[in-house]
This record gives C-alpha cells, structure tokens and sequence, in this order.
C-alpha cells in the first residue's frame, strides 16, 4: 500500500446554512505527522470546517479524502478521525478508566478486556492521569479532563485528530502548560493534529504550519514565520492582531489614507486595497510635524504593561485606534502625556500594502 | 444537529414513523369514524352505513340532549373558573413566595399526591363529604351554623362541580407555578424599588408572565371536563345529564348513531376551545 | 410591605387548599374503619373494625354484601398498565429521538401527538369501539383494542417527558462516541440512553400509572373489566365501606409504587458518583 503524503485532503467543500455561506470552496491537504494549527475569528467557519472532516455535518459539495480513502459519504464512526471537544465532551456517568476505554470496548470489533486494560493504563501513563482512573469523572480538574479527552482519543489510534478548542475551558496558566504537552505527545505518537482556535498566539505557538480561515475560505496556510511576518491579505493581518491596517487606496508608490499619504516600498497583490504596519514597527515622536517617511497624528489614550513590553493605545482621526508595542528590552518604559497629540512614525519598509 | 444533515430527515422519519402510524391508526381514524357513523342509520340494535341525518335530526329535535348541552357548558364554564380562582393563588404561594425550592417542590408533590389514588375512589371520597350525614354536614351543625342538615350539597350539580373542581384544581396549579417559578424575582424587585404597589406589580408583571400556564392549565382542565362522565354518575344521582353520559348510555343501549352525532360535537366544542386558547400561547414554545 | 401581610394570608389559604384535596379522602379513610356488614358508608361510624378490609380478601363470612368483582379486574389492570408503559415509553423516546433533528412536518406530527393527550377518553374509546366493530368486525378486549387506546393516551406524556430531558441532553457526547468509532446505535445504548434513564423512568411511572387508572378509554373499547371498570360498576348500585377500603388499599399500593420509583431514581443518580466517592475516601 502505498501511503500518501497527505494524512486528508478537502476537495472543494462548500457548506451553506440558509443563506450564510460557512465553508466556501475549499481545498486544503494537511500532511502526515504534522501539527496545524487553524485560525480565524468566530463564526468564520473553523468549527464547521472540523465537524466537516469529522463527519458530524455532511458538506453540500465537495469530497473528503481521509488516508487516501474518499470519506465523504461514510458516518463519523467509519472514518477513524479523533476529535477533542472544547468541552471535552466526557461520558459523565463512566469513570476515568472507562472512558479511555471506551473506544477500544465499545467499537465493532471490541478488545479483549486485558488488552483495554494494558492500553488504558499505558495511555494513563502517557498523559499522566496516574492514580486518578477510578474516579468519577465529575470529579477532576479541569485540565484533568482535557487529559482523558485527549487519552480517549489517542488510544484508538486515529492518525488524525481535530482539535476543536481544546484549551479554551482552561485558565490561563494551565493553557500554556498543555500547550507543550499536546506539542510533546503529538510528536510521540507521530499523528496529525488539526488544531481549532480564536487565538493567534496560540495557533503561532503550536502550529508546525498555520492555517488562517477568513470567511468560510482560507485566506493562508503556511509557516508561522511566513504568516507572521507576511499575511497573505488584510484580514490575516487582522486576525494576528499584531498590525495596524488603515483603509485608503494605492497611488503609485504611496497609500492615500483620511489619514494621509503613507509610503510604502513593497506591495502583496490583493482584491481589498489596505496598509499594515506591525505594532512593534511603530515609533511614537513628540514632534508633530509630518517630516519624512510614513507617519499619522494622534493622540494617546492608555497604555498596557505586559511584561516583556508595553503596548501604548493611541487614537487617530476619527476614533481610529492605533496600537503601538514597545519592547523592554528595547529600553525602559516611555511616559505619554494624554493632552499633548504625537507623530506616530515608521520605515516605509515595515509596511505591507495590499492592493 | 446530531446527524449529518442530509440523512437527518429520513433517520428522523425512521424514528417517529411507528408513533405517527400509532396515532393515524388508532386516534384520528377513529375520530374519522365516528364523525362517518353519526351519519349512519341506526335500526333498534343495528347500524348500517346508509348515510342519513336522522340521528342528528334527533339530537337537536329532543330538549333532554340539547338540555344536557347546554348543562356541559355551564359546568364547564364554572369548573374552569373555580379552579383557576381556588389554583391560582395556591400557585402564586408555591410558584413566587415560597423562596426555598425544596418546600415549593414538597408543597406541588403534596398536590399531586391524590392522583396516585385512583380517580374514582377520588370522586366516590366526596360522597361521605357531602351527605346529608356527611362530614361538612357534621362539622356545620356541630359549630351551630345550620340547625338542619344541607341536602342540597349531594346529588345535585353543585356536588358535581365541587367534585371536579377539587380533582382538576391541580391541573391549574402545576402549569401556572411553573411559569411562576420561572419568573426572575429581580424583576420584581426593581418594580418595587420604583415604588410599584403588589397589586400594580401582580397586574403589569405577575399576571402577564403566568399567562402560558394559566392557559395550558385552562386546556388541560376544559378537555377533561368536557369529557367528564364519571363524576356526574356518581356525585349527582343521575341528575346531572353531560354529553359524555349520553354517549355512555347511548352506547349502552347499541345507540352508535346517536352516540357518535354526540361525539362529533363534543369534539366540535373541544376543537374550538382548544384552538381559540393556543391562540393566546404557542403550547409548543412554551414546552 | 404588602407581602409581608400577603404572605401569610397565601400560606394559610394554601393549607385550606390542601384540606380541600386531601379532606375526602381523610374522610373516606375514616369511613373505611366502619363495623360491618351492617355499617353504612356514612357517619356516625358505629364501631371500629377492621372488617371492610377483610371482606375484600374474602376474609369475612358470606353477607348480604357481595365481595368486590377485584381478583382478575387487577390482574388485567396491571398487565395492561405493563404493557401500556412499555410501547409508549419505546414510542415516546423514539418519536422525541427524532425531535432532536429538525425535520419536515415536524410541527404537524408535534401537534397529532399531543392530540392523543388533549383528546377526551370517551371519543378515543368510542372511535376505537367503531373501528374494531365496523370496519375490522373484531371484538374488543383489553389486550387489543383497550390496549391501543391506552397508548394514544400515554405515549404523548411519555414523549413530552423525553422531549424535555433530550433538550437539555448535550449532543457532543454522542460525537465524542462516533469519533472514537462507536458506532450510533451502540452509542445510543452506551450513551445517551444511561444518560437520559431518569427520564425514562419517569415516561415508564407516568405512562403506568394513567394506564392503570384509565377507565373512560376502556369503558367502550373493552369487553372485559378492568380495575377502574369494576370500581365504576360498583357506582350503579349500592356502595359499602369496603369501596373505601379498597380505596385505601389501593393508595397504598400506588405510594409503594411511587417509593420503587424513586429509589430506582436516587440510584441511577448516585450510581455514577458512587465510585468516585470510593476512590476519595480510600
């Protein structure tokens, strides 16, 4: 048999609900043994999307390759796709044991009883829920659930898991320590993970590659670096929220704003004309005059410490905000005063311009 | 959406096909058929499927049917105000100013405590009540408030209204406390914060949001008591004639002819009750 | 304020109220106590005695009171309510299964289900007897046609008991299953069914009681006596103290009945956390 190189492939899949278009015209194909990450803002189609692959919703067109084998008409149990809920979605009146187990006892053509036995307590030991498989799963943790979400699935060895969310019930301490663990046990098991989320670091921090959905189509898929440093359209550049992006027109080598002419160097090709400029790309001058090189008036608003830098809010004409990122190790904290208006400036080589 | 939507509706169709079968099989044709046989001719002990309106002819040709009617209604009308009257307080009590759920649950399990005692032995519980040596009679006469027993209160349509009312009230109380009990008690609150008195509060607030029950209480307590048969042969001593003894008695004597002219209107004034109170709420929604 | 003194008034209106449900039968209980044979079904209770009670076990010396017509009226009671509580709690989660997609006619079939509620028990009875006697030309019995009117009257009950539970059921569960390769139907039994069980239970208690206690269905659909017939045969004639025993009796019955349902409730609910609490004391 010979493999492909995709783990699933998606053939132009389009979904409509009435007259809102969640998945239109999409082909993707998402390698063995990689971690993606899928992004985009809610209610812009990501859930659909995985409950698509999943089987839970039938596409109105469109074909679903999972291993190599056309799934599209095969139910959610056929297609030996795992998938984590975001909340969890555990069996409440089965114990922490029994729902690992699950799967292995209930599926076909069911284990031995030894043999769900050695599995469950290996995977036990994989996620580390050692000691807690006689509980109630009512009875633990947070972040304890996620694991036995994760061992349930990860014991009928899918070669792909959809991951819908699944750090999103969590506190925010715990979210950044399941996030290696996720990382570490993918890497192990050596499985496809497709991971579903609203946050850009997230997706940044996990994603082997990085897929950005915007509006039921996929705006990008690429590395993070790529994506990070090079959005393939406006809303990419949005939805990292890590750029400024003004409105206007190109006219030749400048960008016509409200805000005024700014400059730029290099220009993405794009159906929606925008100008983006990083946070941290941003300087904030005192004096007011235009000068030389892109810049816009504004006028502080508040500022926000966030440890390793401080991020400065500014608002431009007509309530425009601007957001301005200051790295500590670029030097200590500058003060703004409220009253007084600034020039906001940048190198006209930081912009990205789409047009 | 738990299946994938395009085998969605046949698996649904699957699953409620034996209950839609059930239903057409054994109610609505049925209904169907004695709405047919009331047009039926109807012979000494036979009917035959000669179609004829003698029967309804004779309905609405004899003052005794048309007496017992008009006496259907009438107590109707009355049952259904008196449980509304005697319920709803008892449901504005276990449904708004009991604060502490588990009282409020003990106070509906204690109404709903009768029903496991069979409806019969319930209406038959009355007579020994309401007798001339009946318990009320005792009680009135030993606190010196009548000289002489009250006759009036057993086998007269008094006791048949006092019987279902007792046994119907709680079909009022459940829905209305219910649709209380949802009420968010900050509304309240906040009307009175403004200076609302109860009685203003209770009209543009309380009423208002107890409405749905109060009319799938009033739907449950008129279809049962339009059918009402046994309370009326027990409590009234064959004084009191419902359009659901004729059937009984037409039935008795092979009158299917006549007895289903009596269904069809029976059904006929359920219809209209029915629909003109789902006018009010959307019973589905409100499920 | 005004509650302040409503208050009150409300929680000595409803103690009145339960008075008022619960005074007929408190009388009745009396009553069942009255000497017999010659005691009549009214006060002043001649002597106390528990003789009603034995008449209806046949306990008693032969007397101008015949026994209650109960022994076999029972048996067909219970064996229909059985039956009864076993279709339509079956039909009542099929039909509410289907009600968690939405479907084409679904309001319709809504409302031809509640109808076999809203429908008063003579018509069904009287539509069921026309039906088996003119078109079919069958006789009617207990089994048969008394059985079939008794579903279309508590299959509704059960399937808006199942409608209510399955709403709040949260469908990511039974994803969870068929993504772990459990297959719908095994999910369904695995799953939502020990999920969803008290409501079961609950369509099971609703559907037997009503059965049991139907007459005006069986009445005309019915040949045979059931319980509540025999009682309402009673009516036509003379009435004795021992009716109201038997309605004490009777009571009893239902409230031991109601005490397996709820233990079987307090079970299925603890069953889960059962072993949890183990593991935290150990």
């Amino acid at each position: 048999m010979t493999a492909a190189a995709h783990i699933f492939r998606l053939d132009s899949v389009s979904k409509r609900y009435g007259e809102t278009v969640a998945l239109d015209n999409i082909n993707l194909s998402v390698d063995r043994n990689e971690y993606v990450s899928l992004l985009g803002p809610s209610g812009f189609g990501k859930t659909v999307l995985l409950r698509t692959i999943a089987g839970f919703e039938a596409p109105d067109e469109g074909r679903i390759e999972v291993n190599g084998v056309d799934v599209s008409s095969l139910p959610a149990h056929k297609r030996g796709i795992g998938f984590v809920f975001q909340n969890f979605a555990l069996f409440p009146h089965l114990t922490v044991a029994d729902n690992i187990g699950f799967g292995l006892a209930n599926r076909d053509v069911p284990a031995g009883k030894d043999e769900i036995a050695t599995r469950v307590n290996d995977i036990i030991k994989l996620v580390g829920l050692e000691g807690l498989a006689a509980r109630g799963v009512g009875q633990i943790s947070g972040g304890q659930k996620q694991r036995v979400a994760l061992a349930r699935t990860l014991i009928t060895e899918p070669k792909l898991i959809l991951l819908d969310e699944p750090l999103g019930a969590l506190d925010a301490n715990l979210r950044g320590r399941m996030r290696n663990e996720l990382r570490a046990i993918r890497e192990r098991l050596g499985v496809t993970f497709l991971h579903v989320t609203g946050s850009e670091t997230e997706a940044l921090a996990m994603g082997d590659r990085i897929i950005v959905l915007d509006h039921g189509h996929i705006a990008q898929f690429d590395i993070p670096d790529t994506v990070y440093s090079a959005p393939a359209t406006p809303n990419v550049a949005k939805f990292l929220n890590r750029y400024n992006v003004f409105d206007g027109s190109v006219s030749g080598t400048s960008f016509k704003t409200e805000y005024g002419d700014l400059a730029f160097t290099q220009k993405t090709k794009s159906d929606r004309p925008a100008y983006a400029v990083r946070y941290d790309r941003v300087a904030v001058d005192a004096d007011e005059s235009a000068g030389k090189g892109p810049s816009v008036p504004a006028s502080f608003v508040a500022s926000e410490y966030l440890g390793s830098s401080i991020m400065y809010f500014f608002e431009a004409m007509g309530g425009k905000v601007i957001e301005v990122e200051h790295h500590l190790s670029n030097g200590a904290p500058k003060t703004f005063d409220t009253e007084k208006s600034y020039r906001l400036r940048w190198k006209p080589e930081d912009a990205i311009v789409f047009g | 959406m738990a299946v994938p939507a395009k085998t969605s509706s046949s698996t649904a169709w699957l699953l409620i096909a034996p209950g839609v079968l059930w239903m057409t099989l054994f109610l609505v044709i049925p209904i169907a058929m004695i709405v047919y046989v009331s047009f039926w001719t109807q012979t000494t002990f036979k009917i035959e499927p000669t179609l004829t309106l003698a029967s309804w002819q004779q309905f609405f040709g004899s003052d005794t049917y048309l007496t017992s009617l008009w006496t259907t209604v009438r107590i109707w009308l009355i049952v259904l105000a008196a449980t509304l009257v005697i319920g709803y307080p008892t449901a504005l009590y276990v449904g708004l100013f009991v604060k502490s759920k588990t009282l409020s649950t003990i106070l509906l399990v204690v109404c709903v405590i009768p029903f496991w005692t069979s409806f019969l032995i319930r209406v038959l519980a009355w007579r020994p009540m309401l007798g001339k040596e009946g318990a009320i009679n005792i009680v009135l006469q030993y606190f010196g408030i009548v000289d002489h027993p009250i006759e009036a209160l057993l086998f007269t349509e008094l006791s048949v209204i006092i019987g279902m009312t007792q046994i119907y009230c709680v079909f009022m109380v459940g829905p209305i406390a219910f649709m209380l009990g949802r009420i968010d008690p900050n509304i309240i609150e906040a009307s009175r914060d403004l200076g609302a008195g109860f009685w203003r509060i209770f009209r543009k607030i309380i009423f208002p949001l107890s409405l749905p029950g109060v009319v799938v209480g009033a739907i449950f307590v008129s279809v049962m008591v339009l059918g009402e048969f046994a309370t009326a042969s027990a409590l009234s001593g064959r004084k009191v004639n419902l359009l659901g003894n004729i059937i009984v008695t037409q039935v008795g004597s092979l009158k299917w002819a006549l007895a289903s002219v009596v269904g069809v209107i029976l059904t006929i004034i359920m219809g209209i009750v029915v629909s003109l109170f789902l006018r009010v709420v959307d019973l589905r929604r409100e499920l | 304020m005004e509650s302040r003194i409503l208050k009150p008034i409300l929680a000595v209106y409803v103690a009145l109220f339960i008075l008022f449900l619960y005074g007929p039968f408190v009388v009745l209980t009396i009553l069942s106590f009255q000497q017999g044979p010659e005691g009549g079904p009214q006060f002043p209770i001649v002597e106390w005695s528990t003789y009603w009670y034995r008449h209806i076990f046949g306990l008693t010396e032969a007397s101008r009171v015949a026994p209650l017509p109960i022994g076999t009226s029972m048996v067909r009671s219970l064996t229909l309510a059985f039956m009864t509580m076993v279709t339509s709690t079956v039909l009542g989660v099929m039909s509410a299964q289907a009600f968690r997609n939405k479907f084409k006619g679904s309001d319709f079939v809504f409302y031809l289900i509640v109808l076999g509620m809203i429908t008063p028990g003579l018509l069904t009875g009287l539509g069921v007897a026309l039906v088996s006697r003119n078109i079919f030309n069958v006789d009617r019995h207990w089994w048969s046609t008394a059985f079939v009117s008794h579903v279309v009257y508590t299959f509704p009950f059960a399937f808006l008991v199942m409608l209510a539970i399955l709403n709040r059921f949260d469908a990511s569960v039974e994803e969870a299953s068929w993504s772990l390769g459990v297959s719908p139907i095994r999910t369904f039994r695995k799953v939502t069914f020990p999920l969803v069980f008290p409501g079961v239970l609950s369509s099971m208690l609703f559907a037997f009681t009503l059965s049991y206690d139907e007459f005006s269905r069986t009445l005309l659909s019915s040949n045979e006596q059931t319980l509540p017939l025999a009682i309402y045969g009673t009516f036509a004639v003379e009435i004795h103290p021992n009716l109201f025993a038997f309605g004490v009796l009777t009571t009893l019955f239902s409230f031991s009945l109601l005490a397996v349902y709820a233990i079987l409730m307090a079970l299925s609910v603890r069953r889960a956390k059962k072993v949890a609490i183990q593991e935290e004391i150990a």
